[in-house]
């Protein structure tokens, strides 16, 4: 048997703007395994975004079965689905979403603080965690002190730091010029060789060229 | 998460200064007023308690009112009747007063004169600045000889030499005195003035001043070391029972002190009351505060959320934050109220009674202000959306 890290049973997701309903996601069923790297392709407003934040919890489905790692989380209490984030999913974002006022190492020690760790080993991990990006001498630094691409590495350590069992990125290069762009696709290939599963949304083919799955989304449903 | 809360807190608050200080001015004025109050309150009391306590705590002035109960009573044996029911008192005084005329030479002036025994003057520790206070035998004899106020003294002798002279009472006639002490100045306590008096022997008083029909008071003197409170109280208990409570008056400095400090104790904490309405204003800024910084945040917020912070830590981070700013507010307060209080005690000259359960109480309302204000808006940010709070622009 297959071992899905993600499971969806024709979710939907519906959102009501007054006298019409929106429908991002309209039934996707999809199992993601443990250990593939997948693309997330589709035009704007197919519902990639709404797609990844039901994965990565932030986001509840208007109907259908979300599973995360075994574990359904319909029905789960903003706590329950608050610890699925913080343990399972890291989550990398186009714009960063570093947290201004504290610098690098502050900001990856987070996740670890919300796990409840105490302060020596939230250090420890938040450090090697740092490394692991190339980003061992740049903790002291505040985000607005860092490159784009240097943001995004710190945003991975942060989404790293936790060992979750998915990395979900949406559109992790959007910001980042090409060459930049590069760079972080390959750290996400080597994170994905060290056996993490890596799901991202792209709209670059040549960033879908490094993933070796590729799922297509139009109107709120899967093409693939 | 505590610890990292605070240290939080401290880094939003110093990140906007003066907007923190603007915000904060409300609790900072509450709290420093109910610390001002209450600082001064206590000072003041304790500076009045103080005067009482200069004019005598230890004595027990009794004046009969004129009822039948009160003249058989209140006889010249009513003092040893007296020890012999209440415990705790060192001697009984009967004084008798009158006002009167006195004059020498070509200066006159009116006075108030006292029948008084020989002790009466160490027992209230009226010392002779001159000659000496008339003794036991003037009394038995009921020689005509006084002891000048010092008041009277200076009007009567602008130069001195008093002691061996003879003046002149006039009551319904003149009589002549001898004078033999004249005495220390002393400030008036209540209902006993010193500077302005003349003081004869009791039975001169009695048998050649004036007849009198009843004694004109007593003046109880409490032993050392026993509460003049208790004493006066007895004092009262027992003569409620044997002449009833219309027949005579009491004033003792005790219960005048206590009764003292329980006004300015009951004045200032309606007064503070008062302020403490302030501090709840004050709290209605902190909430504002906090929804403006809430709103801000809300991306912040949602990135929290978006690395596992449960609704109760982001509650606890934003109500820490609310407690946090609020005891800083406090203790700008604790600290502007005691300069305040401070302050004016230096101008009226009493000296400072700094008041720590008013620091605890000021410590602990703006916790509890803290706490209730900010509960709303740490309500609000723990209630937010991820998804919204991550797009919010
Ligand atoms: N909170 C919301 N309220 C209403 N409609 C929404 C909301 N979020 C998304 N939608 C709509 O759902 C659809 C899918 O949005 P989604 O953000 O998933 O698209 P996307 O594939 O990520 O697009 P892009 O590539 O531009 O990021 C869009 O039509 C969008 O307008
Ligand atoms: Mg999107």
């Amino acid at each position: 048997m297959a071992d899905n890290v993600i499971s969806l049973y024709d979710v939907r997701r519906y959102f009501v703007m007054g006298d019409f309903i929106v429908k991002a996601l309209n039934g996707v069923t999809v199992s993601i395994e443990r250990g593939e790297f997948t693309a997330i392709m589709g035009p704007s407003g197919s519902g990639k975004s709404t797609m990844m934040n039901l994965i990565g919890c932030l986001d509840t489905p208007t109907g259908g079965i979300v599973q995360i790692d075994g574990e359904g989380t319909v029905g789960m209490s903003e706590a329950e689905l608050a610890f699925i984030r913080n343990q399972k999913v890291g989550f990398v974002f186009q714009q960063f979403n570093l947290l201004g006022k504290i610098n690098a190492l502050e900001n990856v020690m987070t996740p670890l603080l919300y796990a409840g760790i105490g302060v020596r080993e939230r250090k420890e991990k938040a450090i090697a965690a740092l490394e692991r990006v190339g980003l061992g001498d740049r903790m002291k630094h505040r985000p607005n002190e860092l490159s784009g691409g240097q943001k995004q590495r710190v945003a991975i350590a942060r989404a790293l730091v936790n060992n979750p069992s998915i990395l979900l990125a949406d559109e992790p290069t959007g910001a980042l010029d090409s060459n930049t762009g590069r760079q972080i696709m390959e750290l996400f290939e080597e994170l994905n060789s060290e056996g993490r599963t890596v799901v991202l949304v792209t709209h670059d083919h040549d960033v879908a060229m490094h993933c070796r799955r590729q799922i297509r989304v139009r109107d709120g449903r899967l093409e693939e | 998460m505590v610890w990292e809360n605070i240290k939080l807190a401290f880094k939003d608050m110093m990140a906007s200064k003066m907007r923190t200080l603007l915000s904060l001015l409300g609790i900072v004025i509450g709290v420093a007023s109910v610390i001002a109050i209450l600082t001064l309150g206590q000072s003041a009391t304790k500076s009045i308690t103080a005067t009482i306590v200069e004019s005598g705590l230890e004595m027990v002035t009794i004046f009969p009112n004129r009822t039948d109960k009160a003249s058989s009573e209140f006889t010249e044996d009513f003092g040893d009747r007296l020890m012999a029911n209440v415990k705790n008192i060192k001697t009984v005084l009967p004084v008798n007063s009158s006002s009167a005329v006195v004059r020498y030479g070509q200066e006159s002036s009116s006075i108030t004169v006292n029948g008084v025994l020989s002790t009466y003057a160490e027992v209230l520790d009226y010392h002779a600045a001159e000659g000496a206070f008339f003794e036991l035998t003037d009394n038995i004899t009921s020689r005509q000889v006084v002891a000048l106020g010092s008041e009277v003294a200076k009007t009567l002798f602008p130069a001195g030499n008093a002691v061996g002279q003879y003046i002149s009472l006039f009551r319904t006639q003149a009589k002549s005195y001898l004078v033999v002490a004249v005495m220390d100045a002393k400030d008036a306590s209540f209902n006993l003035s010193f500077n302005n008096s003349v003081f004869i022997p009791y039975n001169t008083y009695t048998q050649r001043f004036t007849k009198p029909t009843a004694v004109g008071s007593y003046v109880a003197r409490v032993s050392e070391g026993a509460d003049p409170l208790l004493v006066s109280d007895a004092i009262t208990e027992y003569l409620d029972s044997s002449v009833g409570s219309s027949a005579y008056r009491l004033f003792s400095p005790a219960s005048l002190a206590d009764m003292a400090s329980q006004i300015t104790g009951t004045l200032s904490s309606f007064l503070a009351a008062i302020a403490a309405i302030s501090l709840v204003v004050g709290g209605i800024g902190i909430m504002n505060i906090m929804l403006v910084s809430v709103a801000e945040r809300t991306r912040e917020i949602g990135v929290r959320k978006a690395m596992g912070a449960a609704p109760l830590t982001i509650m606890g981070q934003f109500i820490t934050e609310a407690i946090v700013l609020t005891i800083t507010g406090g203790l700008i307060g604790i600290g502007l109220g005691t300069l305040l209080s401070w302050l004016v005690a230096d101008i009226l000259g009493w000296s400072l009674y700094i008041s720590y359960t008013s620091y605890l109480l000021a410590a602990g309302f703006s916790t509890l202000v803290g706490v209730f204000f900010g509960w709303y808006p740490a309500m609000k940010a723990s209630k937010l959306d991820p998804i919204e709070a991550l797009n919010y622009e």
